[in-house]
């Protein structure tokens, strides 16, 4: 290691430990008494670099990074509850339109024609005050009873109308036929159809003191003398 | 959001892994806050710039402390932090630093003792260093790291940072050797 490439090593680093660099340090002893003059002056340049270092920096730092998490814990707060409040708003928004939304009680009618079928089996023989207290106890109906029995009914049960709790009978016509009849509370969003069928069922609608009826039967049914008999019991 | 709510783990867990994250930045905070300190103030000479260095610098560590994976890499991963954040200052025009500001260098240190006087001379000397040549020595004596890691953290070659490293300690020698003269012709 001539002189140049000592001394460019020596300044580098003196504290080289390259084998090259420690072997050359043992055979030169004067190289090595510079050596330590240099890391004689590092100790020194060290001194200089070590500034003091603020009392209370790490506390500092310690307190801004705490504030940090808390103004991001707060602020996700607000974000959770911003959303909370939105999803809630628009399921408001969405229940009331859906209220809103006309209803047709034909085809309504029919689709609980189609999907009770177990209605039409029941032979029980139903008195006018059991259904009278049904009739109580749905909203828009409590003024309406039957005051006389109308004919034999065979089955009652509540049914939904899109939300509109409603009565659902099964009564006998002229000839011994079962006949549906639906009893919806009178609302102006619903769409009463005097006459409605499908390829099974034919339809009647009508108002009666304040009431939807819709009688639903099989197509040679006699609709019409339920309906009388309907009008002249119901008030 | 969903991404957070697929992460969600039960809540003793994220309690958990809060605190732990929490006693390691801590932890980093006490045993680094010195170096980074002192390394700021002789990138920016300036003892409230380099506060604020060192504190932008910490809170981007907070942030990113996932993604420091090998606890001994945490000095160089810091200063790499904090020498983009002394970067960046230079982008914002409302931070008009020049480099380390000689005339200004803080005059705490009262000459009172001759070794004082010396240690007074050579700080002005390594501010007056050229920055290529100042962080390169900057890295080795307080950050500690070998020619090979300076080399990786600066994108020099090894042989470019021994040549800065030559220079440094020549031209700090040549100075105070200087100085010295300087003194005894005065005396």
């Amino acid at each position: 290691m001539d002189d140049l490439k000592f001394r460019r090593h020596a300044y580098a680093d003196p504290n080289d430990q390259s084998v090259e660099f420690i072997e050359h340090l043992a055979t030169h002893p004067q190289d090595a008494k510079r050596v330590n003059e240099l890391k004689a002056f590092d100790e020194q340049i060290n001194a200089a670099l070590n500034v003091d270092v603020p009392n209370d920096l790490a506390d500092k730092l310690l307190l801004r990074q705490q504030l940090t998490v808390h103004q991001a814990h707060k602020k996700r707060t607000r974000y959770l509850v911003t959303m909370a409040a939105s999803i809630a708003f628009v399921v408001g928004i969405s229940f009331s339109l859906l209220q809103l939304t006309p209803v047709n009680l034909s085809q309504q009618a029919i689709a609980h024609m189609n999907h009770e079928p177990k209605a039409l089996m029941s032979d029980k023989d139903i008195n006018y005050q059991d259904i009278n207290f049904k009739l109580a106890s749905i909203a828009g109906l409590k003024q309406n009873k039957f005051i006389n029995q109308p004919g034999r009914v065979f089955y009652t049960t509540y049914c939904d109308f899109q939300g509109v709790k409603s009565l659902h009978l099964v009564m006998e016509d002229e000839h011994g036929k079962k006949v549906t009849l639906f009893i919806v509370p009178a609302e102006t969003r619903m769409h009463l159809d005097a006459q409605f069928a499908d390829e099974k069922y034919k339809g009647k609608g009508f108002e009666s003191s304040d009431a939807y009826m819709l009688l639903v039967g099989e197509p040679d049914s006699d609709l019409e003398f339920v309906q009388h008999e309907i009008e002249h019991t119901f008030i | 959001m969903f991404d957070s709510l697929r992460k969600k783990k039960s809540d003793p867990t994220v309690l958990s892994d809060m605190l732990s994250k929490q006693r390691r930045y801590d932890s980093l905070v006490r045993a680094l806050h010195t170096d980074i300190f002192r390394y700021a103030y002789w990138l920016c000479g300036d003892k409230q710039v380099a506060e604020d260095i060192t504190q932008e610098t910490f809170l981007r560590a907070w942030r990113a402390l996932d993604s420091l994976k090998d606890d001994k890499a945490a000095k160089s991963w810091l200063i790499t932090i904090l020498r983009r954040e002394n970067a960046r200052r230079f982008e914002r025009k409302q931070f008009d630093y020049s480099d380390v500001e000689q005339e200004h260098l803080e005059d705490v240190f009262s000459s009172s003792t001759e070794d004082q006087t010396e240690q007074y001379w050579l700080r002005k000397q390594i501010a007056h260093l050229d920055i290529e040549y100042r962080e390169p020595l900057l890295l080795q004596l307080i950050g500690g790291f070998s020619g090979d890691e300076i080399a990786q953290m600066l994108s020099l070659n090894r042989n470019t940072v021994m040549t800065r490293l030559f220079r440094a300690r020549n031209q700090l020698k040549d100075a105070l050797e200087k100085t010295s003269t300087r003194g005894q012709a005065n005396g």
